[in-house]
């Protein structure tokens, strides 16, 4: 019985001893979650939703003077703030958490490959429903990547009505719910910033995941279909985004840019810091020069993603291939340092 | 070396001791169960876990258990609930026992994905629920007078559940003797600095110190609590420590109901008086005066011999089972070969990525597979780390594709035999992220059983 009682003392000493041993090393600054989601949601969140629809009502105000003066030059004022509207999605889309994601906002925005035949058969029969789920793949942008980029699309445009109200209807759905997941977001943004814990669904692992499942969705949907990945090797140029306008490359570098600058935090407190301070800074070199080759690659073409997939297959393979090694840096080292957990489950760690 | 003259007492089986832990331990557990599979129908957890998945990751020599179809899944959870409460209320209660045995186990054999050492411990617990008389006092059953009402129980009936929280904790004290867990403060280190945000404790949980105290201290108190509940000297300190301990890990880790079981299942190393105490209590707020019952005279004196056997073999492979693992070469945690079954909780945190494969043989063409066709988050989760689940895995997918003919743009290719490959790149307990399967292993041709997985990659340190 004294054994016992000394082990248990002993037990609850060692609690103290080892408390006091370590403490001569250096006072680190301690990290604080708090203040990463705080420069997520001030700088980079926030101005991305201003900056989506600041875009998408330049599309909406070009578009109207485009609707009462049907000219070949008006149309390539729409196309070329279409384009504005892409590449400023890029850097919302990474964000389909809390209440941007009950609104639906990445589906309803961006669901692609289009279905044209579905688009034309709802421009001819009219009484159609942008906001059902069966027509998720019938609105957004690449919708009007199709309607807009196609060839003849002015001749569309002058000579159907029907086909002129459906390009608006669908820019007036994308303005009408930014602008309300602006509203929601501006209401969310301080429960955001204060959601710092480890269970799956706290901001902080939404975001963690979301950042992983976006990163996976620019490699596999902007690339990996398109080249035949999950095709056995048989291109699909069908699932390109935004075939008809042949921006396709510089959406995967804007997302892949979007998604590096928000593991930087941009110039804030970001994933990076979140690693150096957990000693990972090696994995943080890796990770940001990872960062570096694909944008680099991704810059080498200088034809479409279509026409590349023909001239130049090679190139799109090696931008695959180092896509593929991001995903194993992200989504298993840097996210099992952070200690956050993918699923609800419960769990005892094995 | 603890106390030799209790644990003597064990050894004398059919000694007799009063039933009162017993029916406490019948109650609390009892109600833990009903709580514990309320869980799963609150949080919709049948639906997500047993309704919504296409495949299920069975184990080996249990494939046959396969799940019941759509909503029929939430019959076993409502056969516990009533099973759980026939426990609690002592009534029919080896039905109810066996009832609840039976649907829970059957539940946790149709899909590894969801193997947790606590849901392990509720089968064996639920099973030795069916074999101790813990319906003969304070039951429904003495009330209805299906059984005669014992004053005392032969003495195995209880230790046999003291022998199980026993092997749970030591076992678990046991497998934390390792590098990572005493020099390396892993897994806890990675856990607890992701609490740092906690008000007024939280700044302490990014300090190595505080990681390397709660490991010690983890370790040393799995390894020794029991003794020191057993121990009536030291129990009321210990029982302290059991609070403070599982409270700490409820807070901080997601793991259910595991606490609570274990906070309330050690009442059992209890005094027969405490027992008692409550006991009386209950009876008072019940308003049922003891003297109302006829107690029989003892039972037979002498434990049947069959039981006895079957308790050596019980007891025997409990001890038997953690240490299967020494049959294997190799790290066991990165092969994780004898793994589950061992008390292994809190002691790994494992992190992969599968890329998988399918290789048309005729062509030499290969298709990469989108792992959420076929899994949900929790299966792909578990199976990226886990070689059997890579290997059932990969027969899913054969079998999804044999005999197929895929159609691509203006191809098409009839798939016959084909075979499955992975590249999957796994991080254990912190260190950077090391190749786990290479993608020349034809997973199709490896055979799943129980012996070495020799296309597993090495570990290196």
């Amino acid at each position: 019985m004294k054994i016992s009682s000394s082990l248990l003392i002993i037990s609850l000493a060692v609690f103290a001893t080892v408390s006091c041993k370590d403490k001569k090393e250096e006072e680190e600054v301690p990290f604080d979650k708090a203040a990463l989601l705080e420069n997520v949601s001030s700088n980079i969140i926030t101005p991305a939703l201003d900056d989506f629809e600041t875009k998408i009502i330049s599309l909406q105000s070009s578009y109207g003077v485009f609707k009462n003066n049907r000219t070949a030059g008006n149309l390539s004022l729409v196309r070329s703030d279409l384009i504005d509207v892409f590449l400023a999605w890029q850097h919302v889309k990474p964000f389909d958490l809390g209440p941007i994601r009950d609104y639906g906002l990445k589906a309803a925005t961006n669901t692609y490959p289009c279905d044209t035949a579905k688009v034309l058969t709802n421009i001819d029969n009219g009484g159609y429903t942008l906001g059902s789920a069966g027509n998720i793949d019938a609105v957004g942008l690449s919708t009007l990547d199709f309607l807009l980029f196609r060839s003849s699309s002015l001749d569309f445009f002058v000579n159907n009505e029907d086909y002129t109200t459906y390009a608006e209807q669908v820019i007036n759905k994308i303005q009408s719910e930014v602008t309300a997941v602006k509203t929601v977001w501006n209401n969310y943004k301080s429960t955001f910033v204060a959601s710092t814990g480890t269970e799956s669904t706290s901001a902080f692992s939404m975001l963690v995941n979301e950042f992983n499942r976006d990163y996976e969705l620019a490699k596999n949907a902007k690339l990996g279909i398109p080249i035949g990945k999950q095709s056995l090797g048989v291109a699909l140029p069908e699932y390109i985004e935004a075939r008809y306008s042949g921006v396709s490359l510089e959406l995967l570098d804007e997302s892949v840019s979007a998604l590096f600058e928000l593991y930087k935090g941009k110039s804030g407190v970001g994933f990076d810091d979140y690693l150096n301070h957990l000693e990972k800074g090696t994995l943080n070199n890796e990770i940001q020069s990872k960062f570096n080759a694909i944008l680099s690659q991704a810059s080498v073409f200088t034809v479409t993603l279509e026409e590349a997939i023909s001239s130049n297959p090679s190139d799109l393979d090696l931008l695959y291939l180092l896509m593929s090694e991001q995903v194993v840096k992200l989504k298993t080292e840097m996210t099992s340092s952070f200690g956050v957990l993918i699923t609800y489950q419960d769990n005892d760690g094995d | 070396m603890i106390d030799k003259r209790s644990f003597g007492k064990y050894i004398k089986l059919d000694e007799h001791v009063s039933i009162a832990p017993l029916v406490i331990f019948r109650i609390i557990f009892g109600a833990l169960l009903f709580f514990g599979s309320s869980r799963f129908l609150i949080n919709g957890w049948v639906e997500s876990l047993y309704i919504q998945p296409d495949y299920f990751f069975g184990y080996l020599g249990f494939e046959w258990v396969q799940p019941l179809p759509g909503n029929w899944m939430y019959l076993p959870f409502i056969l516990m609930l009533i099973g759980s409460l026939g426990i609690i209320f002592g009534g029919f209660y080896r039905t109810s026992a066996l009832i609840y045995f039976i649907c829970f186990t059957y539940v946790e054999l149709l899909d590894k994905s969801n193997y947790l050492n606590h849901y392990y411990f509720v089968s064996l617990m639920s099973f030795l629920l069916i074999l101790v008389p813990a319906n003969r006092n304070f039951s429904l059953d003495v009330y209805m007078g299906r059984v005669r009402p014992m004053e005392t129980v032969q003495k195995w009936s209880i230790g046999i559940l003291k022998f199980q929280l026993a092997v749970v904790y030591i076992f678990a004290g046991i497998a934390k003797l390792n590098s990572d867990w005493l020099f390396h403060a892993q897994p806890l280190k990675t856990w607890l600095q992701a609490h740092h945000n906690i008000p007024l404790v939280g700044q302490f949980l990014q300090e190595d110190w505080l990681a390397y105290a709660f490991s010690w201290t983890g370790c040393l108190y799995d390894l020794f609590i029991v003794f020191f509940l057993i121990n009536s000297k030291t129990r009321r300190l210990a029982y302290f420590a059991v609070v403070f301990f599982h409270f700490v890990t409820w807070y901080l880790f997601p793991i259910g109901v595991f606490p609570w079981v274990m906070i309330f299942s050690t009442w059992i190393f209890f005094s027969t008086s405490f027992h008692q105490k409550i006991l009386a209590f209950l009876r008072n707020f019940f308003k049922k005066s003891k003297q109302n019952i006829q107690t029989t005279a003892s039972p037979s004196l002498r434990i049947n011999s069959f039981l006895k056997l079957f308790l050596i073999v019980y007891i025997s492979l409990q001890i038997l089972i953690p240490f299967r693992y020494l049959l294997y070469p190799g790290n066991l945690f990165w092969n994780e070969e004898g793994f589950r079954f061992s008390w292994r909780v809190m002691l790994m945190h494992k992190e992969g990525h599968a890329t998988f494969f399918l290789k048309d043989k005729a062509t030499g063409r290969e298709l990469e597979i989108n792992n959420a066709k076929f899994l949900t988050v929790t299966q792909e989760d578990q199976m990226a780390t886990q070689p059997d689940m890579i290997l059932q895995y990969a027969q899913i997918i054969k079998e999804h594709y044999d005999g197929k003919t895929l159609h691509f743009g203006d191809y098409k290719f009839p798939i016959e035999d084909p075979s499955v490959h992975a590249e999957i790149y796994v991080s254990l307990n912190g260190r950077p992220a090391q190749l786990f399967v290479d993608k020349s292993v034809d997973l199709t041709e490896q055979k799943y059983n129980l012996s070495h997985r020799n296309w597993i990659e090495p570990f290196q340190q």
